[in-house]
């Protein structure tokens, strides 16, 4: 059985430790916030944040975060921090179809909870990992700028 | 077919299930669950027994010993390597510019090595380094140099019954470095050419000269028969060596292992960076 924590709750999944991430979080948990695009690590959209930090759930056997926290988009949303964060991609016209947001955001929280001043070379470091079919990154970029303007105090 | 999956809670364990079952270790798993992905919404199917040693605490944390020498425990991530403040600068600067920053996050040192693949990106400055592995079995402990432990293209001396458990760096004293990571443009790029080299002056006396490069062949080019041909010599001395010595590293390269291209890419590198050293810069880091 694996335990660790995921938004906060304990949780207990019992099949087989290899079972990957994304999986026990979309099928068993039914939280579908979490995209999977590549399921190769190369894309991003499974990112979630594991003890504070970000990872791409695509490619990380459940077995392997036993006893840690883990955070999805789901666990965000409601959060000062989450708000600040999906008000900004919002206002700052960042969404288009939406499936690499969630992990956009992941992204974004992960830099913010390391450094709540970044520039822009800092948020393009930090997405660089994370791909987007439409928007060619630069409203995603000035959005979690905004963002980290917007809220500042939050990080 | 489904094989058993291990989840050891100490080191010891490990050791026991590695000697019984063979079963593979898996660390960070982002080679493992790459290369047997069965698709997605679907649990990689491995064809030998695995066991998650992820978590095991006795294969973490990186310290500097006495000596001055570095140990870095298997399961240490890129981004652990790349924050630590006493990490030679080759290391570094390989373990920073690996993948993405999740991928920095969750990939390990271990697997790197274990996985043995001539795009990855540590070998090449440990072996700069003269690191050794720490192998551990339920039986005892060895301790190899890294060149020999990598055998080829995916291949190292691993026993079936065995985990690389540290790395350890030997102290090490340049007056100048390079490291050079040639990829694509994009984050998550694997490494189509990189090359480390170090040199130190000694009262004008080039007394220590290495090179490495990686991504290249089936492993990691280094040439101590051409270092040779440097050291010991004064630095007045050495523009006139630097064509013998490029000669004798491309002898040392197996003729099939680099196309040409990559060859003199690699060449130019090495010999801008000696010109660089032979000026006596203040900054010891040459781009
Ligand atoms: C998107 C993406 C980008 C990548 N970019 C890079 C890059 O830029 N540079 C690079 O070098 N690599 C890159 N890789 C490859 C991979 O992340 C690295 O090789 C990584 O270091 C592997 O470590 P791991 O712990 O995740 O390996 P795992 O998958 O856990 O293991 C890999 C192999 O090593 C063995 N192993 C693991 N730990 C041990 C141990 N302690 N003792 C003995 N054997 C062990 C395993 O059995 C397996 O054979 C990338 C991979 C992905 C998915
Ligand atoms: S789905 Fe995980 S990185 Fe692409
Ligand atoms: S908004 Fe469509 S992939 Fe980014």
């Amino acid at each position: 059985m694996t335990e660790f924590k995921l938004n906060g709750k304990i949780v207990r999944f019992e099949g087989n430790p290899l079972t990957r991430l994304i999986d026990v979080i979309r099928e068993d948990l039914g939280l579908t916030g979490t995209k999977e695009g590549c399921g190769e690590g190369e894309c991003g959209a499974c990112s979630v944040l594991r003890n504070g930090k970000l990872t791409t759930s695509c490619i990380i056997p459940v077995g392997a975060v036993a006893g840690d926290e883990i955070v999805t988009i789901e666990g965000l949303r409601d959060t000062e921090q989450g708000k600040c964060l999906i008000d900004a991609f919002a206002e700052g016209g960042a969404v288009q179809c939406g499936f690499c947001i969630p992990g956009m955001v992941m992204a974004a929280q992960a830099l913010l909870l390391e450094n709540s001043d970044p520039d822009e070379e800092d948020v393009r470091m930090a997405i660089s990992g994370n791909i987007c079919r439409c928007t060619g990154y630069d409203l995603i970029v000035d959005s979690i700028l905004l963002a980290a303007k917007k809220g500042k105090g939050l990080w | 077919m489904v094989e058993r999956c291990f989840v050891p809670s100490s080191l010891r364990e490990a050791l026991e299930i590695r000697k019984e079952y063979g079963a593979h270790p898996l660390a960070g798993g982002s080679d493992l669950m790459v290369q047997y992905k069965a698709g997605l919404g679907i649990t990689p199917d491995f064809p030998f027994p695995v066991m998650i040693i992820t978590k095991l605490e006795e294969l973490k944390g990186i310290s500097r010993k006495e000596d001055g020498s570095i140990e870095i425990m298997a399961l240490s991530t890129p981004s652990e390597i790349a924050a630590c403040p006493f990490m030679p600068f080759h290391v570094k600067s390989a373990a920073s510019r690996m993948g993405a920053i999740a991928l920095r996050n969750s990939a390990t040192i271990g697997g790197n090595i274990g996985n043995a693949s001539p795009k990855g990106d540590l070998p090449q400055p440990l072996i700069l380094l003269d690191a050794l592995v720490v192998l551990t079995s339920a039986d005892g402990e060895r301790t190899v140099l890294l060149d020999d432990f990598i055998r080829g293209s995916k291949k190292t001396d691993l026993r079936d019954d065995e985990i690389i458990t540290k790395i350890i760096i030997p102290p090490v004293e340049y007056t100048y470095a390079y490291y050079r990571k040639i990829g694509t443009r994009k984050a998550n790029a694997i490494s189509k050419l990189s090359l480390s080299a170090l040199i130190k002056i000694d009262d004008g006396l080039v007394s220590d000269f290495r090179a490495a490069s990686g991504a290249a062949g089936p492993k990691v080019i280094r040439s101590r028969e051409s270092e040779e041909i440097l050291k010991g010599h004064r630095i007045d001395e050495i523009e006139p060596l630097i064509p013998a010595f490029l000669e004798s590293w491309n002898n040392a390269i197996s003729p099939h292992a680099m196309p040409e291209y990559r060859r003199n890419t690699t060449k130019r590198m090495l010999e801008h960076f000696i010109t660089e050293a032979l000026a006596m810069p203040e900054c010891e880091i040459i781009d």
